[in-house]
């Protein structure tokens, strides 16, 4: 599955409160909280986290930069925009050269600057509109360059780097109007923040940052302590991630989903109920790595004082499509409904109820998956031309489309009440697991093979043959 | 009854929905406390729009205008005074 399958998350601090737990509430104890809000309590903190994110193998430059800013951050909470900067920067600086970076962050502040001094143009009205055009048209004309051309190779890095950024600039842009954006080093940290992200803007941009981070000394060490624990699970799902590759595809040798598939294609497929197995793992697995890789960088997240809501939410007690959209991969489904729900939906069909919401869920979930996975993704034109990599992204789009249609419909009766747990959580969540692992077949965006392939192996899964 | 009051019945009647059972105050961060979703926003502006015709298209939408029953209150008599 790619980043399309994601989203609702349930509010964590809704969760029933039971009695055993694997990780305690260390956050409700005021014992801990008041130590956390010492010197020595800072060190250990800091340490403790320290030890815990190192288990995820970051390299070193890396680990000290992370380690040092939560530091420098948890003794001068104060400063912590400007830390978060520097942390940014100084990762950044470790991963690639800081010509690469500083062009992309200008960029972004110049065009942030701009809609916020000329607020009444067109850009200043919808300056997002203009940055993603804009971004399509880019990568456009980058097509038309000629593989022979001196400027094919830094063009192409150049929009590389865009790519990465895109979504970073985006939310600032829409952050042009809040109050608090003259603080300009929070905004600039906020691209690829230090504590990670994807092309995901991880917690969002710097207006939600600002929204969410600790006021007082007490909120510090509370959120702190929060990362502890989110660190904490994310190394026990980590040690579980490795045993489960071990036993499924060690021990039990069950093939992976796409090697399961490339025997289907080689029209040498394995028996249905192994393709049940690979497809079965590889969601689980998905599922497994999104909340691994989440946890952690969320972790840091609230190490550095910001309270942010996990990325992965428990899905799969998820008892509609939506709800699980929304669990699984929050920061990405935040994404859509920021840049394609709320725009399409607060602008067009505002006296039909129902259309309204079809329309935008279509607009987030279908056009904008597809926007974001195929300008992510933008590489492949080198190796298959625009039109060719059109064409080939094909069982992608279907995916969105499933996507978009089953989501409209999850939205559209997700008034019906539900009865017992059997009838109303367990069979639900079961029915929508299920609903996801399948639409996982399509879930690829390595481009490897046609739509017929994809429907072919599923078809096979139920014994059909063609 | 106020509006502050049928605002805070919607606002209970969402979170029901999701089983979200626990109290809350009228100031309290739903959004951002992780307790309303985006989805859910919708709700809200749907809400709005039909029960006081409030117009996002003039006022412009902003999460942090939804985050609590103070603030949605608030917006909605902002609404009523810029009409």
């Amino acid at each position: 599955m790619s980043a399309a399958a994601v989203a609702v998350r349930v509010p964590e601090r809704t969760r029933p409160r039971s009695r055993l737990r694997v990780i305690p509430p260390i956050e409700t104890f005021p014992r801990f909280v008041s130590f956390a809000q010492t010197p020595a309590g800072k060190v250990a903190l800091v340490g403790a986290f320290g030890l815990g994110y190192g288990c995820f193998l970051p390299q070193p430059g890396e680990w000290l930069t992370v380690t040092l800013t939560l530091g420098l951050i948890s003794f001068l909470p104060k400063w912590r925009g400007i830390l978060v900067m520097a942390g940014t920067l100084g990762l950044a600086a470790t991963q690639m050269p800081v010509r690469f970076f500083l062009p992309v962050a200008a960029l972004g502040l110049i065009l942030f600057w701009c809609a916020r001094r000329w607020p009444q143009s067109m850009f200043g009205r919808r300056p997002v509109a203009f940055l993603l055009t804009g971004f399509a048209l880019i990568i456009v004309a980058t097509s038309r360059i000629p593989q022979s051309s001196p400027w094919f190779f830094p063009i192409w890095i150049s929009v590389g780097m865009l790519t990465r950024y895109v979504w970073f600039i985006g939310y600032a842009l829409m952050d042009r109007s809040a109050s608090a954006s003259r603080d300009a080093a929070l905004e600039v940290g906020s691209f690829q923040p230090f504590w990670g992200s994807t092309t995901v803007p991880y917690a969002k941009g710097a207006a939600y940052l600002r929204r969410i981070e600790a006021k007082n000394a007490q909120e510090l060490a509370i959120t702190q302590l929060k990362g502890i624990k989110l660190l904490a699970w994310a190394l026990l799902l980590l040690n579980f991630q490795h045993l489960w590759m071990f036993v499924f595809h060690t021990y039990l040798h069950i093939p992976s989903e796409a090697h399961a598939l490339a025997m289907s294609v080689r029209r040498m497929p394995y028996p249905w109920y192994v393709c049940w197995q690979s497809q079965v793992l590889a969601f689980f697995e998905t599922v497994l790595g999104i909340s691994v890789f989440g946890h952690q960088v969320i972790a840091v997240c609230r190490m550095s004082g910001f309270n942010a809501l996990r990325n992965t939410y428990r899905p799969l007690s998820s008892p509609t499509v939506m709800e699980f959209f929304n669990r699984f991969y929050f920061y990405f489904k935040e994404l859509l409904v920021d840049f394609f729900f709320y725009p399409t939906f607060f602008r067009y069909f505002k006296r039909h109820r129902r259309l309204r919401i079809v329309a935008a869920t279509f607009a987030a979930a279908t056009f904008g998956n597809m926007f974001f996975h195929f300008t992510r993704d933008f590489s492949m034109i080198a190796k298959y031309g625009l039109a060719g990599s059109i064409i080939n992204f094909q069982v992608f789009a279907f995916y969105c489309v499933v996507l978009g249609t089953a989501l409209s419909i999850s939205q559209l009766r997700r008034n019906t009440p539900r009865t017992g747990f059997v009838f109303g959580r367990l069979l639900p969540a079961a029915w929508v697991t299920l609903f996801y692992c399948m639409l996982d077949v399509f879930g690829s965006t390595e481009r490897n093979y046609p739509l017929t392939e994809h429907l072919r192996f599923l078809a096979h899964m139920f014994g059909i043959d063609f | 009854m106020d509006r502050k009051t049928t605002i805070r019945q919607f606002v209970q009647s969402l979170l029901t929905q999701k089983g979200d059972q626990r109290p809350f105050n009228d100031g309290d961060s739903l959004v951002f406390g992780g307790r309303l979703q985006s989805i859910d926003v919708v709700d809200v502006v749907m809400f709005l729009e039909e029960q006081w015709g409030v117009d996002f298209a003039s006022i412009g939408f902003d999460e942090n205008l939804l985050d609590s029953v103070n603030a949605i209150d608030a917006l909605v008599q902002q609404a009523a005074v810029s009409r």
